[in-house]
């Protein structure tokens, strides 16, 4: 800021110092014409400063002109502008310079010439012959006077000639009288004043120019005024010898003009110098005119064109500011504050325009601020969609998926999170899960009953599936349907869970409700044996068939009640860790020795780990697989028995994987989703919880357990149980792991 | 000259804006340089001989100069306009490693003018104030080439046993001309009048 005001006041003190000179200079050299000793001293000085100036002035103006130029070629913005203010500039500035330029020279030139015009020269030259008559009249006379001395002189034959010559000249208005003779020297003199200077030699022409001429034997010739003289005339006759032969002499005369004439014509004289010298001096003193005027033009006019140049530019460049600021703006930068060129209208739009540029930026900001909390508000929303274990899925009117969480994925058997964007309806079609569930969906939505909620049953390969749908509209730009959001859970288990729970309170007060006549009923039965037995009575045998009947179906009522309390009951486990191979094989043992032999097969995978789990429990639970599998398989005369165990390295934990199955008839169809319920058989014997208490079993495990029919016939019951024994999977955990489910199946 | 005008052809080509600037500059040449003259003589000035004597202890030069006026100069001179036109002669004291330093320097000036009322060219020797006059301009200037006997300087001024060189030159002097004259003889070559500087070694 200090710099650019320092800058600043440096240029203006530049332009005044540059301009008090200029006009200096200009003064100065209007001194021109009037012939001063100032100007003479200067004069070199004056042009030089002149000369500089235009080149400094001429090149910044080209300087300037090339910028110009580059500028518009280039397209810069405001450049249009400035080159037109530029022209328009100097075509103000320069055009009316140029005439008054071109009047002033003309008029210079007339006037000097006008004032020449006047018959004054004639008038001199008249009076300089008129002067010049009057002096020949005067140089006739003396010379006539010196011929007729010269006669006489050459007439006496006095020896005494010098004194003759005194004589005559005392006689005459001569000043000084002088006889030469050969070879110029002289004869005789006779002066006014003998102390004057030495006659003769300045007359050395004069006496020439008589021995030359052959013609005339006179000659007279006016001597310009000296310091302390006035016009004098000098006359030299040859004085003519009588005797021939004799040498030629010469007598000089000189003579004192009239002292009036003298002084006019010393006056006349003057005038006529100086006039002829102005006349002479008439061009250059209008070439100076016109030198002084142009260079007064020149520098006018550069220093005018620099002077738009200057203007234009301080005038464009906070327009040019403001074009750039708002290219600025419209790129999206709002940093931009313009500097404020002064307190005017530019000035007023420079300020409005960061005015609004600041609030553009502030605008700017709190939008970002807002769509940034908007942001993070969806992450963590898509955070907790991701987590949960209900599926949601967003789609277009037209089916499309916009958004589905994982969990959503999980429950319908597809990733839907790779195929955001495709259609529902192209997905459905190779994936029956996925299919069944939209058919439910495309029943509502083709009523254009957008708002529905329906519990809907899938049927896979795996198993049934049940699933609570809910669907919404959501609303789109000008009331238009936006698309639909359908959330959905799999409470498969947790209806199994339910069931499970039921079963297990039924069995417990059926236990407690049948155990409790049947002691009574075994005890009378008993008792009524004792007491009757004995006794012939004929009916002897029929009580005790009865009485044993009686007894008998008690005991098997018990134990049916038994298994059925079992069941129900919820003893502690007792984990510990131990290698299930040993263990399957030590109860496939106890099956071998049976009558008729059993075909088992144990197919163990040795790279198993030790399992963390209650022994007792899986070894319950084998013994009723096998057993199962052995009724199933009661009337059969090829009985062949399976088991196998696989080591899976799962996503969650590591499980375990048994499989036991059969070659017996299978599951019915029909049942096949709800074996593991309690009294779901296709047996004609047993009780029906044999199945259900290994689910039961393998559940409080943490493990999970399948069913279904080989393809060559027979059954297969695969159980997946987890190395580590941290029980108890619940069922959204379950629901999160379709890995584990395609497994089963 | 060719690479000048190919140089001026090229600057043009490249930016219309060009001419203008030529132009401009072409006017400034213009009007620097007025009427540059018809074939006129330009004149000469040239010193022929000279020569210096020792006479009782006192330098005199002895010169012969040529003078031939510019066509300019002689009608100026005729219009009445006085020349003035000075001889001048330089003592230098010859040093080594070093510019010659003047020792002393004499200016002779003579006003030459022309007398319309009498039609005589007048000699006035500025120095002494003796006037003489001639008929035609031819006699004045042969007057003013012979230099005889000028005396220069006291041999006492001059340090003996240094060695000395004189040089001479004569010239037209513009410093007295009138005011628009002496402007035109800025830019006119046919006013510089001015002899080579003359050098010989004193005592020669």
């Amino acid at each position: 800021m200090a710099i650019g005001r320092l800058k600043r006041v440096a240029y203006i003190a530049a332009l005044i110092f540059g301009t008090l000179l200029w006009l200096t200079v200009l003064l100065l050299f209007s001194q021109v014409a009037q012939n001063s000793e100032e100007f003479a001293r200067l004069q070199p000085w004056i042009l030089l400063i002149n000369i500089v100036g235009i080149a400094v002035l001429l090149l910044l103006i080209i300087g300037n002109f090339f910028h110009l130029i580059r500028d518009y070629r280039r397209h810069v913005p405001g450049a249009r502008l400035k080159a037109r203010m530029m022209i328009m500039l100097v075509v103000l500035t320069v055009s009316p310079l140029l005439i008054v330029y071109t009047f002033a020279v003309q008029f210079i030139n007339r006037g000097i010439d006008s004032w020449f015009d006047v018959d004054v020269a004639q008038g001199l030259d008249n009076a300089l012959e008129l002067s010049q008559t009057a002096i020949d009249l005067q140089m006739i006379e003396h010379l006539r006077e010196l011929e007729a001395m010269a006669q006489q002189l050459a007439a006496s034959g006095r020896a005494d000639i010098v004194g003759e010559l005194g004589d005559l000249r005392r006689s005459t208005e001569a000043l000084e009288l002088t006889i030469y003779g050969a070879n110029n020297q002289i004869l005789a003199t006779s002066s006014m004043n003998p102390e004057a200077a030495v006659p003769g030699s300045a007359r050395d022409d004069l006496i020439f120019q008589l021995r030359q001429g052959d013609a005339q034997d006179c000659c007279v010739t006016l001597e310009p005024p000296q310091s302390d003289r006035g016009y004098e005339i000098f006359a030299a006759v040859n004085m003519i010898s009588s005797v021939p032969a004799a040498e030629v002499r010469v007598l000089q005369g000189r003579f004192g003009v009239d002292p009036r004439i003298s002084e006019l014509a010393n006056l006349v004289q003057d005038s006529v110098g100086q006039y002829s010298e102005l006349s002479y001096l008439r061009n250059a003193l209008k070439y100076s005119f016109t030198l002084t005027l142009s260079l007064v033009l020149l520098i006018t006019m550069l220093a005018a064109v620099y002077g738009a140049f200057f203007s234009a530019r301080r005038l464009v460049v906070p327009i040019q500011q403001l074009m750039a600021g708002t290219r600025a703006v419209a790129r999206g930068d709002f940093e931009t504050v313009l500097p404020l060129p002064a307190r005017d209208e530019i000035g007023f739009l420079v300020n409005s325009f960061n005015d609004m540029t600041q609030r553009l930026s502030r605008a700017r900001e709190d939008a970002h601020q807002s769509q940034q909390d908007v942001e993070s508000e969806r992450k963590k929303l898509e955070i907790i969609l991701a987590r949960l274990s209900t599926g949601v899925v967003s789609l277009e009117p037209d089916l499309r998926i916009r958004t589905a969480n994982q969990a959503a994925g999980a429950i319908l058997g597809v990733d839907l999170d790779t195929h955001l964007g495709e259609s529902l309806v192209d997905l459905a079609a190779s994936r029956p899960l996925l299919s069944q569930f939209l058919t439910v969906a495309r029943s509502h939505l083709d009523r254009s009953d957008h708002e529905w909620r329906e519990q809907i049953v899938l049927r896979g390969d795996v198993g049934r599936r049940v699933l609570m749908c809910a669907c919404t509209a959501l609303s789109g730009d000008d009331e238009d349907l936006g698309g639909y959001v359908i959330v959905f859970d799999d409470i498969t288990a947790l209806l199994q869970a339910q069931r499970d729970a039921a079963w297990g309170e039924v069995a417990r007060r059926l236990a407690h409700e049948i155990k409790n006549p049947l002691t009574p009923i075994q005890l009378s039965a008993e008792r009524l044996r004792r007491r009757y037995l004995h006794d012939d009575l004929e009916d002897t045998e029929l009580l005790d068939r009865s009485t044993h009947t009686i007894i008998q179906q008690v005991e098997a009522m018990k134990d049916m009640v038994n298994a059925f309390s079992e069941y129900a009951r919820a003893p502690d486990i007792d984990i510990s860790r131990f290698d299930l191979n040993e263990l399957i094989r030590e109860v496939a043992e106890l099956y071998l020795h049976r009558e008729p032999p059993l075909a088992l097969t144990l197919d163990l995978d040795p790279g198993l780990p030790a399992v963390e789990a209650d022994p007792g429990r899986i070894r319950q639970l084998l013994h009723n697989l096998i057993r199962n599998a052995l009724e199933a398989m009661e009337h059969q005369r090829d009985e062949r028995l399976a088991i196998a165990t696989r080591y899976r390295d799962g996503r969650q934990a590591d499980v375990v994987e048994i499989t036991v199955a059969d070659n017996g008839p299978g599951f019915a169809a029909e049942i096949v989703d709800q074996i593991f319920d309690p009294y779901v058989t296709s047996k004609r014997k047993g009780t029906g919880l044999g199945l259900a208490i290994v689910k039961k079993l393998v559940e409080e495990h943490g493990g999970q357990i399948s069913a279904q029919n080989a393809e060559r016939g027979g059954a297969v019951i695969s159980i997946l149980l987890p190395i580590s024994g941290e029980a108890g999977d619940s069922p959204a955990h379950t629901a999160g792991r379709p890995d584990k489910r395609r497994q089963h199946a | 000259m060719y690479v000048a005008v190919a140089t001026l052809v090229e600057l043009c080509r490249r930016s219309p804006s060009a001419p203008v600037i030529i132009l401009m500059l072409c006017a400034l040449c213009l009007v620097a340089s007025p009427a540059r003259a018809q074939e006129e003589d330009p004149g000469r000035f040239e010193v022929r001989s000279a020569s210096v004597e020792l006479d009782e202890g006192i330098y005199y030069l002895n010169a012969w100069l040529e003078y031939r006026l510019s066509s300019g100069a002689r009608e100026a001179l005729e219009s009445g306009v006085p020349l003035t036109i000075e001889i001048e002669v330089e003592f230098l004291r010859s040093r080594r490693f070093w510019l010659d330093a003047a020792e002393a320097s004499l200016l002779q000036a003579y006003e030459l003018q022309y007398h319309a009322l009498s039609e005589r060219y007048l000699v006035l020797n500025s120095n002494v104030g003796e006037q003489n006059s001639f008929a035609n301009l031819f006699s004045a200037l042969n007057f003013l080439g012979r230099v005889n006997a000028l005396p220069l300087i006291d041999e006492a001024l001059l340090e003996a046993g240094e060695s000395y060189q004189i040089r001479l030159r004569t010239s037209l002097s513009t410093e007295d001309f009138p005011g628009p004259l002496r402007l035109l003889t800025f830019w006119r070559r046919d006013w510089s009048l001015r002899s080579e500087w003359y050098e010989w070694p004193l005592g020669d």
